[in-house]
This record gives structure tokens, C-alpha cells and sequence, in this order.
């Protein structure tokens, strides 16, 4: 008999235990509630961008990049929940190493982040009724959130691995999504207009590479300005991942 | 002991934290397969240390360190496919009762059949009927302690390794806990038992190790340890109808040097040689015409071994 392969026997824990309503309220309701409430609020306002519909049809692919900053913050709150219960040393005393345990968490944030991703883009048709997008949109936007939600799902377990407490997890998460979300181009387009500082945050900030990326996708250009964002993207995925493994491969692991 | 029949074999093994205090000093032992071996001690003794080299989570300082012929610095997850271990603190998946066991069946590799069968048996002989729909961490600590035992025997092992698992048991559930790991053992397989505990080192354990300052001070079967360390042993005598001070100024001469506490009609005599003062006792009796209502020569416990073996290590 072929046996399971270990990340796949972890990747079930963690979405059998995460799979909870605290779990989707954060990973889908809020996301969800930024579409209904952003999209209808300030659709409204921004009159000169078309109105309501030409608001939600451009914050569409940016909710959807939305969902890898979520997964992301899951994964680090599995890890974090993992050494609280107990549950770290005890599966790292069964039959996986500490990269396969890291690798599960990774690719478990990646499955919430495309599938969190999936239900944004259903969600959006429903309230527009239709979205023109190509199958070669679709995939570039799924690939560059698939790509994200490595990043940060790296990015919040390097996070978790440094941080002592969890009231300090919990804190440092809050601040990241909303200091990442709102300087991005989630919600309304890159200006120049801006102060310096936070136009310097939103040229940094990985999270409008996605969400440039995914809007390109879905409306077919990519400005030349912007070409540089995806390969940067995944040179800091490759280090934050590494990063993130090194830590917690060194970490001596409480066992109580 | 056979070389073959080791399944932990452990030298000179020393770890540190911070490379200045040893939590484990020089420990050198061995385990064969279907032994219970004990590891007793105070809390910091390190004992805890000792079991996360062995179930590989740390990688000692120096020394070797076999298990089941497996090197765990080089074949950790090949020794940890063929180990259970019960943690001392809680370890739970955020799952009920009946998930937690599933999901660790799942984590094991173990096929639905055998798992479920498995599962049903486990929270049958555990006492978990009530609880299975329930949140693990909504359970009582004792109830929570059968979770994490019971769960642990979802999936097949050559060793056990047991972080103080009776805390918080009651007196039967300890007691049946005991006796299930004692049948597992009967069957072959081999525990490894911290406790602070001395009853259930001495109920459970084939040999137990005193630790204390990441140092064994004695190790060897209870039965050799309580008759190296246990010291004196002591011989209770109660007399019928007597206030015994008579009786008893005349056993303090014939026992010459011999230390006798009296209290009333009994007395605890502390001596080398129990069967000694046992035969002066019983003719002393016997020549003055006293019944006695009890008589009897108390065997040294675990206790005793603990701390005459701490005792000693202090006065070195």
C-alpha cells in the first residue's frame, strides 16, 4: 500500500482543525465584507471611475489578492496555536521532520489563500453579474495570489518563530494587515499624489505587486512601469521562505 | 543483557542550554525491549531533557545515544515512526474528542478500519463515552489526561516514552492506566516513565533510575535499589493488653545499640537485621507470657530508596 505523503497527512490536520467559524470569519467574512462594503460604499462615491460597478469590477482582483495576506496571517496562527496547545512537539515527536511540518503550514495557507481567492471572485459575480475575464487572466491572477500567499504565509511564520508571546503575535498581525493592506493597491490605484512616505510604503509593500499583477490579469495589461513587481515578488518569497525555514529549524521547541 | 536485546542504549550523555549548566551530566544506561524503566526525580532533575534527547527533539551536547540501533541525530524520523510519546503538558488539536483521535490516526498513517476500530476500543476502555462529542479542551484535566494516553495508542510502537501520565487521574483510572501499560509491556513493548510518583515507579517499573542535577544517582531494579539505599529496615510490634514499658526497657537491653521508638503498647525497631530482632522479639514474648496483636517487618519503599539516594549524594 502506497503511503500518504506526510505534508499531505499535515495539510489535512491543519484544514481540519482550522476549518472553523473564528477561521473563515477572518479568512473569508472579512474580505468578503471589504467587497459588499467598500465596493457599494465608495462605488458610490467615485462617480468619476464609472460608479458602483466599474468600482467593484477594479477592487474584484485586489479582494481576491487580499485573500494571500489572510492565509498568510492563518498560517502564522496555526504555528503560534501549535506551540501554545502543545500540538508543535507533539507532531514533531511523530513520524514528520520540522520542514515537512513548516512546508504543511505553507502550502495549507496556499490552498486558503486560492481558494479564499475563488470565493472573492464568485462573491464579486454575483454582485455584478458578470466579470470579462480570460482563462489566461484568471490563471496569472491565481498564480501571482499562489506566489503571495508563499510570501506571507512565510513572512507570518518567520513572525511567529521571533516572537515570545502570542498577545505579541496577535498584536504584530493586526498591525501588518492593516498597514499592508491599506498601502497597497487593494483598494484604489498607486498616485503620485500621495505623501512620499506612504508612496516609498506602497512601492515596497508585496502586496501591490499582487494585486497590480491580478488586476493586470483581469483587465489584460500590464503597464510597463510595473513589470519588475512579479520577479521581485518571487525573489522575496525564495528569501522570506528561507529565512523563515532557518529560524524555525534552529528553534529549540518547548515540550512541556 | 544481550547487545541485541537493547532498544536504547545511551553513554555518557551530557547536554546544556547554555554551555555553562549540564542538564544532563554524564547519564549511561541502557533499555531492553519489553521493559518498564523508570526515570524518578524532582522537578529540573532532567528528566524532561532526557526524554526529548531520546524522542529526538533536542540533539545532545556530546555523548551516544542509541535507539533501536538508530542513530537519532542521523535517522530522527525513522525513530520517531516506531515511538510514542505522552507529553507531560497538554497537547491538543482544536477538535473534539473523537476528531483528536481521527486526526492523529490520519497523522500516523493508520487505515480507516483499523482506526476507527481502534478508536471505539480506546474510548470504550478509557471511560470517554460521554465526552467524545466534546472539545478536548472543554474537558477536565483528568479526562484530558485519558485523551492524551488514549490517543497515543492509536498507532503502533516499539516504545513508549510517558512524561508523568497519571497527573490528574483519580485513584482507579491511575490504577487501571498502570496496569494497561503493564499488559502493553508483557507484550513487548518497552516504556520509559517519569514520575514523581514513587507508588507507581514501584507498582510499574522493572528497574528506575534516581535522577538529580542531569546525574543518575542509583539505578537498578526497585526490589536491589530498596535494599541498597532503603537502609534500616524497620520491625512494627504492637502487644496485647500490655503498656509495654517493661517489655520494652528489657527489648532496648537485649537489642544492645539498637534503635526502638515506643508509643504505648507498640514500638518501631530500626535495625540492620530485621529477622534478628524479629527472633528477640517473639522469645522475649514468649519468656514473659505477652501476646502480641501485631508483628510484622516493614519493607523499605521506593520512598526510602529516593531519598537515601539523594541523602547521599548531598553528604559526598
Amino acid at each position: 500500500m502506497v503511503e500518504t505523503p506526510a505534508i499531505l497527512k499535515l495539510m489535512y490536520r491543519n484544514v481540519k482543525v482550522n476549518v472553523d467559524p473564528g477561521t473563515l470569519i477572518i479568512l473569508v467574512g472579512l474580505p468578503a465584507m471589504y467587497l459588499v462594503f467598500f465596493g457599494f460604499g465608495f462605488g458610490a462615491m467615485i462617480g468619476t471611475a464609472g460608479g458602483t460597478t466599474a468600482y467593484l469590477t477594479f477592487l474584484t482582483p485586489g479582494i481576491m489578492s487580499f485573500q494571500c495576506l489572510m492565509a498568510g496571517t492563518v498560517g502564522g496562527s496555526m504555528l503560534w496555536a501549535d506551540r501554545r496547545w502543545g500540538m508543535l512537539a507533539q507532531l514533531l515527536v511523530g513520524p514528520f521532520t520540522r520542514l515537512q511540518y513548516l512546508l504543511g503550514i505553507m502550502l495549507t495557507s496556499l490552498l486558503f489563500g486560492l481558494a479564499g481567492g475563488l470565493v472573492m471572485f464568485f462573491g464579486a459575480l454575483l454582485l455584478i453579474g458578470s466579470l470579462n475575464v480570460t482563462l489566461w487572466g484568471m490563471l496569472t491572477a491565481f498564480g501571482v495570489i499562489a506566489v503571495g500567499s508563499i510570501f506571507f504565509g512565510s513572512l507570518m511564520l518567520l513572525i511567529a518563530g521571533l516572537v515570545k508571546s502570542n498577545n505579541a503575535y496577535n498584536s504584530i498581525q493586526i498591525l501588518v494587515i492593516f498597514v499592508v493592506n491599506f498601502a497597497s493597491t487593494v483598494f484604489y490605484s498607486f498616485s503620485t499624489k500621495l505623501p512620499l512616505p506612504v508612496q516609498v510604503l506602497f512601492q515596497v509593500n508585496p502586496l501591490t505587486y499582487v494585486a497590480n499583477a491580478a488586476r493586470g490579469g483581469f483587465e489584460g495589461v500590464f503597464p510597463a512601469s510595473d513589470v519588475w513587481q512579479v520577479p521581485l515578488l518571487v525573489v522575496e518569497t525564495i528569501v522570506v521562505l528561507a529565512l523563515a525555514t532557518r529560524v524555525y529549524v534552529k528553534s529549540d521547541i518547548s515540550f512541556v | 543483557m544481550s547487545g541485541s536485546d537493547k532498544v536504547i542504549a545511551v553513554e555518557n550523555l551530557r547536554h546544556t542550554y547554555d554551555g555553562k549548566k549540564f542538564a544532563l551530566d554524564g547519564v549511561t544506561f541502557d533499555v531492553k525491549k519489553g521493559e518498564v524503566f523508570g526515570l524518578l526525580g524532582k522537578n529540573g532533575a532532567g528528566k524532561t531533557t532526557l526524554i526529548k534527547a531520546l524522542t529526538t527533539l533536542i540533539s545532545p551536547t556530546s555523548g551516544d545515544l542509541s535507539i533501536m540501533g538508530m542513530d537519532p541525530r542521523h535517522e530522527g524520523r525513522a525513530i520517531r515512526k516506531r515511538i510514542g510519546v505522552v507529553q507531560q503538558g497538554e497537547s491538543f488539536d482544536f477538535a473534539t474528542v473523537e476528531g483528536n483521535f481521527d486526526i492523529y490516526g490520519v497523522l500516523w498513517g493508520v487505515p480507516k478500519d483499523v482506526r476507527l476500530k481502534r478508536r471505539e476500543a480506546l474510548i470504550g476502555s478509557y471511560g470517554l463515552q460521554d465526552v467524545r462529542k466534546s472539545r478536548a479542551f472543554d474537558l477536565s484535566g483528568g479526562q484530558k489526561r485519558r485523551v492524551q494516553v488514549a490517543r497515543e495508542m492509536m498507532h503502533d510502537m516499539d516504545i513508549l516514552f510517558l512524561d508523568e501520565p497519571t497527573t490528574g487521574l483519580d485513584v482507579i483510572m491511575r490504577r487501571e492506566l498502570l496496569d494497561s501499560v503493564r499488559e502493553q509491556a508483557r507484550g513487548g513493548l518497552t516504556v520509559v516513565f517519569t514520575t514523581h510518583n514513587l507508588e507507581e515507579a514501584d507498582y510499574l517499573c522493572d528497574r528506575v533510575a534516581v535522577v538529580d542535577e542531569g546525574k543518575f544517582l542509583a539505578m537498578d531494579t526497585v526490589e536491589n535499589l530498596k535494599r541498597l539505599y532503603g537502609g534500616k529496615k524497620t520491625v512494627e510490634v504492637t502487644l496485647a493488653g500490655s503498656d509495654g514499658g517493661t517489655f520494652f526497657e528489657t527489648l532496648k537491653t537485649k537489642l544492645d545499640g539498637t534503635e526502638i521508638k515506643v508509643d504505648g503498647p507498640s514500638a518501631l525497631i530500626l535495625t540492620d537485621d530485621p529477622r534478628g530482632a524479629l527472633k528477640q522479639v517473639v522469645e522475649l514474648a514468649q519468656a514473659a507470657g505477652v501476646q502480641m496483636d501485631w508483628l510484622n517487618i516493614r519493607k523499605n519503599t521506593l520512598e526510602d530508596v529516593f531519598i537515601g539516594s539523594v541523602t547521599k549524594k548531598e553528604g559526598e
